[in-house]
């Protein structure tokens, strides 16, 4: 499988410079585009590829999973044969979807001692409410994957579903979780998926706000309002039945933000990331200026243009233009013109008497109207 | 074309040098004049003056250091951006808040808190930093220091330029060359304000006085205990020095960050700020306040705005945008762009009109933060109503359309 979203995996892989806050992704979903598992999926599988071939600062991966049972994942590492050839283990799995509210417990009965086995790869979450307790499960875990040696070792942190956690929990105590994970030392990368319809405005936007990239998962062309016909409809949802728009957005270090997008297409093996060559045209409207000048001319003003009358050019009398080509004198022409024609208003003819004329030939059929010529460069001093 | 000084009649002199007349027919012109430009003196360039100053020659009145005196009996601090502080008509006037918003996609709000903290450090003016951090004390690791030598202003104006016609395009640009250069004359003047060297951090010594107090907001789940802080600080102040009493700086960043318990008590912190602007109006402090509007419900956003003496955002730019690149001079050195919304008028009924608003942010030699006039290429733009608007083509229409 290519591997695209490129950028994203190598930003995860590179993990957090001494003394920065760990790189945090978040990816969002809605139903629009609900392919958010499939694209976690995918950076999942990048980024243990990644670990488990040594190209990355993390050593290892702690994985909380909440919407899918830990037996999924390692099935899906399997699968992709990432990480069954190294001898470290290098992924540890958080199990709060089989529990996490601790039901098991309450359920049997108080006299009966019944030990509940935790699954092989993974540490058994009774209470998602207590987050403190799940950082603390967290760094815990990573630290028995990446050991203890010289100097600090990293691990990555993956949370499955972080709609889950605020259903249980609040939007402060979430935020507090993952800045600590980002501050943490030995935290080299964070990344999470949120279903962003089901949330409020702003949950999503702290949720941006403590993240260094924003993956949004969107459908191709707007979706049909109510109006267009039930086919219309079935034809958007259709062409979005497998393949949608991934647009990412990077924090760069120098205050920058970065714009990416890609088209993304689901297919059995998994996901696969279509670079659109359309080029960055996401340029943010309300960033441009209007602009105040107009150096050229919409058809209409140029129709307009063309029917002004040239004040000297001809007063509508029927006469055609005369062209000076230099040759005729001046008394020649001036008695041309100042013979009226017979479809000249009287009007005119009284002004033609009374004031003072002129008298314009054009120097050349060429010649734009209101060109601007100085008339002064012909002077030859 | 042009060759007259006095431009004929019709032709209105625009600031970007570019003007559109009306031909003697009726029919438009457009004529690409470079307007001629006199650099204006002194006086008209520093905006508002009024014909009353307060008498400040008597003998008892000791004017601390870093302290400058405005019209209308307010007192002035610097920013700690020299730009900013021209912008805003001599810099934060004590006793006012001043509010900081934030874009979520870039840190260009710490710069400006940096520049705040170091400029107050520098004149050695009590300082509480209050940040969402664990650790506030690491953040004055990051304070610049300021650049001192001469050398590194504007070279000496030179008065033989001064003989010959100069044009300029988007001259605009040199009126603050001149300016600085006639600020040199006075040597001996201590400084109100620095440029900061943001690649040189702030001498420990400054940042190992006592008069610093930092408090990490997660420590205060409970915002009548921040209050408290702010208010012991305040009354602190009031009893330093003697005479001349030192002004105060309260730096508070991210005031509503999310992991920061009192961050779903909207209510509380509207009423926190309210209580800071009752203690701040009769001190000899001002505070800085930064917060981001995307993680308010949009009414208390505006709640806060509203309370803001003076409102600034800043807004992070798009990278690598050719779209951008070109509509922008200058694209490639801009950090982010800074917008003005509102300037205290204090002790005024006198509105503060800027000539405008939106400025970028720029890195100069990667060090010193300047805020330049926006300089847009003139692009094409709306077809059909182009006799009517574009008649008039003063500067301010393009800051008013950036919107933020």
């Amino acid at each position: 499988m290519k591997e695209m979203a490129e950028p994203i995996c190598r930003v995860l892989r590179d993990g957090a410079l001494e003394g920065e806050h760990a790189p945090a992704l978040m990816i969002k979903d809605s139903m629009h585009s609900a392919f958010g598992l499939d694209v976690f999926n995918h950076i999942l599988c990048s980024l243990a590829s990644n670990i488990s071939a040594g190209k990355s600062q993390a050593r290892g991966l702690v994985l909380v999973s909440l919407n899918r049972h830990p037996s999924f994942y390692t099935d899906l590492l399997k699968s992709r044969g990432i990480g069954v050839a190294s001898s470290n283990k290098l992924i540890q799995i958080v199990d709060c979807y089989s529990d996490p509210l601790g039901w098991k417990d309450r359920l049997l009965d108080p006299g009966c001692i019944t030990k509940l086995s935790p699954k092989a790869t993974g540490t058994l979450c009774k209470d998602i409410r207590d987050l403190d307790k799940l950082l603390s499960v967290i760094l815990e875990l990573g630290n028995g994957l990446v050991g203890v040696g010289q100097g600090k070792i990293h691990f990555s942190v993956a949370i499955d579903l972080v709609t889950v956690i605020i259903r249980h929990t609040s939007l402060q105590s979430v935020s507090r979780l993952i800045s600590n994970l980002r501050s943490h030392d030995q935290v080299s990368s964070v990344f999470w998926l949120i279903h962003s319809d089901l949330h409020e405005m702003k949950a999503i936007a702290a949720l941006e706000y403590m993240s260094s990239m924003v993956a949004n998962l969107e459908p191709i062309g707007q979706s049909p309002n109510e109006q267009r016909g039930h086919f219309e409809k079935l034809l958007w949802t259709e062409q979005n039945s497998n393949k949608g728009k991934f647009h990412v957005r990077f924090k760069r270090r120098n205050g920058r933000v970065k714009l990416m997008s890609e088209e993304f297409l689901v297919e059995q093996g998994g996901i696969k990331f279509i670079t659109v060559s359309s080029g960055n045209g996401m340029i943010d409207q309300s960033l441009l200026p209007k602009v105040q000048f107009n150096l050229q001319l919409s058809e209409k003003e140029r129709v307009d243009r063309a029917k002004v009358v040239l004040p000297f050019e001809h007063q509508g009398n029927g006469k055609s233009m005369q062209i000076y080509d230099g040759r005729r004198s001046l008394t020649e022409g001036h008695n041309n013109l100042s013979t009226p024609a017979s479809t000249t208003t009287k009007i005119h003819t009284e002004a033609d008497c009374g004031k003072g004329e002129i008298h314009y030939i054009r120097d050349s059929d060429d010649e734009m109207p209101d060109s601007d010529e100085d008339p002064d460069d012909d002077l030859d001093i | 074309m042009t060759r007259g000084i006095p431009l004929p009649r019709g032709m209105r002199r625009s600031s970007e040098g570019w003007a559109i007349h009306y031909g003697a027919a009726g029919s438009l012109k457009l004529e690409i004049c470079l307007a001629y430009c006199f650099l204006p003196d002194m006086a008209s360039m520093k905006g508002k003056t009024s014909s009353f100053s307060r008498n400040l020659s008597g003998a008892s009145f000791v004017q601390a250091p870093g302290v400058k005196h405005g019209p209308n009996g307010v007192t002035f601090v610097s920013s700690g951006i020299p730009d900013l502080d021209k912008i805003l008509g001599g810099g934060f006037p004590l006793g006012s808040l001043v509010m900081v918003m934030e874009d979520a996609e870039a840190p260009h709000h710490l710069l400006l808190l940096r520049n705040f903290m170091s400029q107050g450090l520098v004149h050695n003016q009590p300082l509480l930093y209050a940040s969402p951090v664990r650790d506030p004390r690491g953040f004055l690791g990051t304070l610049p220091s300021p650049i001192l030598s001469k050398e590194d202003k504007v070279p000496q104006y030179d008065p033989e330029q001064e003989k010959g016609l100069r044009i300029a395009w988007q001259y605009k640009k040199y009126f603050g060359e001149n300016k600085q250069s006639f600020e040199n004359h006075r040597e001996n003047r201590q400084e109100y304000n620095n440029d900061f060297d943001l690649r040189k951090p702030l001498e420990r010594q400054l940042l190992s006085g006592n008069h610093i107090d930092c408090f990490s907001l997660q420590d205060y789940p409970n915002l009548s205990d921040l209050q408290e802080c702010c208010s012991i600080f305040l009354a602190q102040l009031e009893r330093n020095g003697g005479g001349s009493k030192s002004a105060g700086r309260i730096a508070i960043q991210s005031f509503c960050a999310p992991h920061c318990s009192h961050s779903n008590m909207e209510w509380d912190m509207i009423s926190f700020i309210r209580s800071l602007k009752s203690m701040i109006r009769p001190s000899n402090a001002v505070a800085v306040i930064t917060f981001s509007p995307s993680l308010l419900s949009p009414t208390f956003s505006k709640r806060w705005q509203h309370l803001a003496d003076t409102l600034i955002s800043v807004r992070a730019i798009p990278d690598e945008d050719k779209e951008l690149a070109k509509l922008l001079t200058g694209y490639q050195d801009m950090v982010g762009l800074l917008h003005v919304h509102k300037v205290a008028s204090i002790n005024t009924q006198v509105p503060v009109i800027l000539e405008a608003s939106t400025f970028s942010i720029k890195l100069q030699k990667r060090r010193t933060l300047v805020l330049e006039r926006l300089n847009q290429a003139p692009v094409d733009g709306s077809s059909g109503n182009s006799y009517a608007t574009s008649a008039s083509c003063s500067g301010s229409s393009k800051a008013a359309s950036l919107d933020f």
